[in-house]
């Protein structure tokens, strides 16, 4: 039995629903329905199962009704039309103690912008929960502890919000969440006010936490990658309408609609991509300043083997690899020595005519604009992924 | 607009007030008594507390909320020691207990009503114009009902001020709970928080700075009301202010206010103190709480020691009612001083004249010797005289009408053309004077067109006195005994028509059943009676810049047969 059910579940925002409702079930615009009726369609007609213990993604683009969606499952907003079950249980139906219950025992949210409250310490908010259910002191402090402890942020309980950064504020946000002991976990965009980095770091925590606790997690966000990375199953929406829901494999392969396959970038880059657009930014060392150490440094911080040599000028020399940085730092001879030459490109090149380039190419390419400067490189992967779809439109044609 | 009847609004809410007066004044009496016991509680309880004692007090308590500064502990420790150094300090205690009351109340009223606003968009959008409505009427409109209400005194005076303090107060805790993010309601409600939880442990300490916000504008609205509720004889700062605007008094105006504005930054300050930012660790430590807490207790155990030490005046208790003109200050402040060398416990009360023949009619204040019969104040004494005694007259030789300088030609209202831009300048539009002013107006047609300008009995000698200087034309309503025909050369305007009156007398009136309550009182009250010369020796003392009590003692002195003989 799957752990939610959804069932034609719809919002309409605004004042005259049936009248939008009729209009949606004509197919009208958005921006109609509003034009006639004052209202706006949050969600419509939405349906999906989520098993336990699954991290389900879903993925859409601003105003496509994601945010509504997630807080229709907590009520947080009244659905207009529609069934919820949770373990077998119609929620819609639920009066208003049996769901400060259901919010209580079985579901947590975690934030987009954290939600923690300022005037409270970290201990005061992980342990919010368990406060409002009247649990006694010393045990919601041990389990908020606990929590705070995973999350590595022990040290820290007694601090306020506004002392910590982002990453360890969402920490706590989720601490907060997992100090209830919910079955679902339900996170609005949770990473998205994170940076990169950090983010990173976060959908990885979340894999391993995932590993160890069997939670069911709803999982909010508009970046595919990120959907990519966590979710066992991805459901994308457009406009208040789900699209498709599968695996990210299917979703890649097969994708149902134009939409979808807008969305996920699936139409035949080879043809149409440049190398601009696919190319990434080229991180380079300056020989004319640089010696093989601050390269070699420059490298580890980045996180590559290898850099684009450029002169004063900015003009690009050739490619400067770890190894051949090592090797001149050990017998003190300068970086000029030691980089190699690198095939180029040009910004408007077309990635079906770099792919021979780069599968004989020893080092990445490339790519100059008209003065001889370093825009960016193409390396293997981002055209393995061009690839990739090309290979996925021919299965299916 | 032609044609169409005047909407009788005015009519409707005299009508409305009276019919509220009528049919719960039980309430209204059950209020008036209790709070006014409360008050006075309070108000003995601060002045019991010895004043280098409280003053030390409250600067320690200054230096232990503000650690490393001095600035403000010094403010108020020179502040308080100059109000006690001028003799305010029992005013200001019956300020201060004016305003806390008026305060604590508007907090208790309007905390929750701002918290149903917040959360009820219904309630706000009645409750909204009523709040905008009650913060810009003026003040003065206010003193009308609670007059009617709950008579005189501080009681009024608070009803008055929490009226004009309220909507802050409202208006600032509603929006403090409607600031608090949407983010975090939503995250506590996720969590399964009751609206009372939410209320309880986000929304209120989230909007806790706003609130007190909230709270500093109400105590200071309430404060600016004490001058404004001291036209109804709410005791304390105001009273001085407001008597030295009807005497022009511009130094001791200057002295009240100064004391009015030395306290309103100490409560500001001191409220300021008590916002902390969110998230940030109060850095009050233990001691200094605890320091703070036993300061206050010795200074109200000062109180109690002082209160059960000193001796209470067991004498009766008397309230006097008369408005600040220059005679009435002089008479007034002569009983009241005789009164209390034989013992009475003498309250006087310094009224507008329409609320002190009110008030006499409901029995809140005892006596008084202004009554100017049987001209001037014959509007009031038809309306009020079956609820009054009228003993009869203490001073005879009293006159009113036009007066002008020597200089002027004009002899007599009948020839006055366009005179002094065809202004006479006159005094408190309450006056009884005024009415009969306006009627002399009304009934020579020479004075077609001409204004009767109203101001306060201070002013008018303020610009006599300018117009004099520079020998220009002035006409004021004029009465004697008063100082300003000793100091200047004036004359009456001769009244054909008689309607200034004819020479009249002070009568001494009194509430209805004073003779069977204390007969010994009411006697003296009968016999009380001194001469036009007898007076205007004291209002020119006072005017020379002699303090009133200071006058009062030194006639009384010089004329121990007279006074003795009020009490046989």
């Amino acid at each position: 039995m799957a752990k939610v059910e959804i069932k034609h579940l719809t919002k309409i925002f605004g004042k005259r629903p049936k009248a939008a409702l009729k209009m949606v079930k004509q197919h009208k615009s958005k921006d109609e329905i509003v034009e006639k009726t004052g209202s706006t369609v949050g969600v419509y007609d939405i349906n999906m199962s989520i098993d336990e213990g699954e991290i389900f993604v879903i993925m859409g683009l601003s105003g496509s009704g994601k945010s509504t969606l997630i807080r229709l499952l907590n009520r947080l907003i009244e659905p207009t039309q529609g069934q919820l079950f949770i373990d077998g249980e119609e929620i819609t139906k639920f009066n208003k103690k049996q769901m400060l219950e259901i919010r209580r025992q079985k579901m947590s949210m975690v934030f987009q912008n954290f939600g923690l409250f300022p005037h409270r310490t970290l201990l005061e908010n992980t342990e919010y929960g368990l406060e409002i259910q009247g649990v006694n002191k010393e045990e919601r402090r041990k389990r908020a502890e606990h929590a705070l402890d995973n999350a590595k942020l022990l040290s820290y309980k007694d601090q306020y919000p506004s002392q910590l950064s982002g990453g360890m504020q969402q920490r706590v946000g989720l601490a907060r969440a997992l100090t209830n002991d919910p079955d679902i976990l339900l996170m609005d965009e949770a990473f998205s006010a994170l940076d990169p980095l950090v983010r990173g770091e976060m959908q990885d925590e979340l894999l391993e936490l995932q590993a160890n606790v069997q939670k069911t997690i709803i999982f909010i966000t508009h970046d595919l990658n990120e959907a990519l990375h966590i979710g066992d199953h991805i459901a994308i929406m457009k406009d208040g309408e789900l699209q498709q829901i599968g695996t990210g494999e299917e979703i890649l392969t097969h994708p149902a609609n134009e939409y979808v396959k807008s969305f996920i970038g699936g139409v035949d880059r080879s043809k149409v991509l440049t190398a601009e657009s696919i190319m990434i930014p080229a991180l380079t060392t300056n020989i004319d300043v640089d010696g093989p150490t601050v390269a070699l440094r420059k490298m580890a911080d980045e996180e590559v083997s290898g850099l684009v040599a450029v002169n004063r000028k900015r003009e690009m020399l050739g490619y400067l690899s770890s190894d051949e940085a090592a090797k001149a730092r050990r017998n003190q001879t300068p970086l000029s020595q030691a980089v190699v030459q690198m095939p180029t490109v040009d910004l408007d090149t077309l990635v079906a005519d770099i792919m021979p380039i780069i599968y004989d190419a020893q080092t990445p390419v490339a790519v100059v604009d008209a003065n001889k400067h370093a825009r960016g490189v193409i390396i293997r992967g981002s055209v393995l992924e061009a690839l990739a779809d090309t290979e996925g439109d021919e299965t299916d044609a | 607009m032609p044609n169409l009847p005047k909407v009788p609004l005015e009519s409707w809410i005299s009508d409305g007030v009276n019919w509220l007066t009528t049919h719960l004044s039980g309430l209204f009496n059950l209020m008036q008594r209790s709070g006014q016991s409360i008050m006075d509680g309070l108000t003995n309880g601060l002045t019991a507390i010895p004043t280098p004692l409280m003053i030390a007090g409250l600067t320690v308590i200054a230096i232990l909320t503000t650690p490393k500064k001095y600035g403000f502990p010094l403010f108020t420790l020179i502040g308080l020691a100059l109000i006690a150094n001028q003799n305010l300090w029992s005013d200001l205690m019956s300020t201060v207990t004016l305003v806390i009351m008026a305060s604590v109340i508007s907090l208790v009223i309007g905390i929750p009503l701002g918290i149903i606003t917040a959360k009820s968009p219904k309630t706000a959008a009645i409750v909204k114009p009523i709040l905008d409505f009650m913060q810009t009427m003026p003040g003065f409109v206010y003193l009308i009902p609670a007059v009617a209400f709950f008579g005189i005194g501080v009681v009024p005076g608070v009803f008055a001020s929490i009226i004009f303090a309220l909507p802050p107060m409202v208006r600032m805790t509603d929006l403090g709970i409607r600031q608090v993010p949407v983010a975090l309601v939503e995250a506590a409600d996720s969590f399964g928080s009751t609206t009372w939880q939410k209320l309880i442990k986000l929304e209120l300490p989230n909007a806790r700075n706003t609130i007190l916000a909230g709270v500093n504008q109400t105590i200071m609205l309430a404060l600016s009301m004490v001058v404004t509720a001291s036209m109804i004889g709410a005791p304390g700062l105001g009273r001085g202010v407001l008597s030295a605007v009807q005497r022009a008094d511009v130094g001791s105006g200057f002295v009240n206010g100064l004391g009015l504005v030395i306290l309103a930054i100490i409560i500001d300050r001191f409220t300021q103190k008590l916002n902390t930012k969110p998230g940030q660790k109060v850095a009050t430590r233990p001691w200094r709480r605890w320091a703070i807490l036993a300061t206050a207790l010795i200074m109200i155990g000062g109180g109690v020691v002082n209160a059960v030490t000193s001796q209470k005046s067991s004498g009766q208790k008397v309230n006097l009612g008369y408005v600040s003109w220059d005679s009435e200050v002089a008479s007034t402040n002569v009983l009241a001083e005789s009164l209390r060398q034989h013992g009475y416990d003498v309250t006087m009360t310094p009224l507008d004249n329409a609320v002190l023949w009110q008030s006499l009619a409901n029995g809140q204040v005892d006596a008084s010797v202004s009554a100017w019969l049987p001209y001037t104040h014959k509007a009031l004494y038809d309306r009020y005289k079956n609820d009054i005694s009228l003993l009869g007259p203490n001073l005879h030789g009293a006159k009113t009408g036009f007066v002008v300088p020597d200089y002027m030609k004009v002899n007599s209202i009948a020839d006055l053309t366009n005179e002094a831009n065809k202004t006479v300048t006159g005094i408190e539009p309450g006056a009884g004077e005024m009415i009969t002013a306006q009627k002399t107006l009304d009934s020579y047609s020479n004075l077609k067109g001409w204004n009767l300008l109203s101001a306060s009995s201070g002013a008018m000698a303020t610009a006599l006195d300018k117009a004099y200087k520079t020998k220009q034309d002035i006409v004021v309503t004029g009465w004697s005994p008063h100082w300003m025909f000793s100091k200047y050369k004036l004359k009456y305007l001769q009244d054909p028509k008689g309607t200034m009156g004819k020479n009249e007398s002070i009568n001494t009136i009194t509430r209805k059943d004073l003779k069977k309550d204390n007969p010994k009182f009411e006697k003296v009250m009968d016999k009380f009676n001194w001469t036009k010369e007898d007076m205007e020796s004291v209002m020119l003392d006072i005017q020379n810049g002699a303090k009133p009590k200071q006058a009062a003692t030194k006639w009384l002195k010089s004329h121990q047969k007279l006074a003795d003989s009020w009490y046989k």
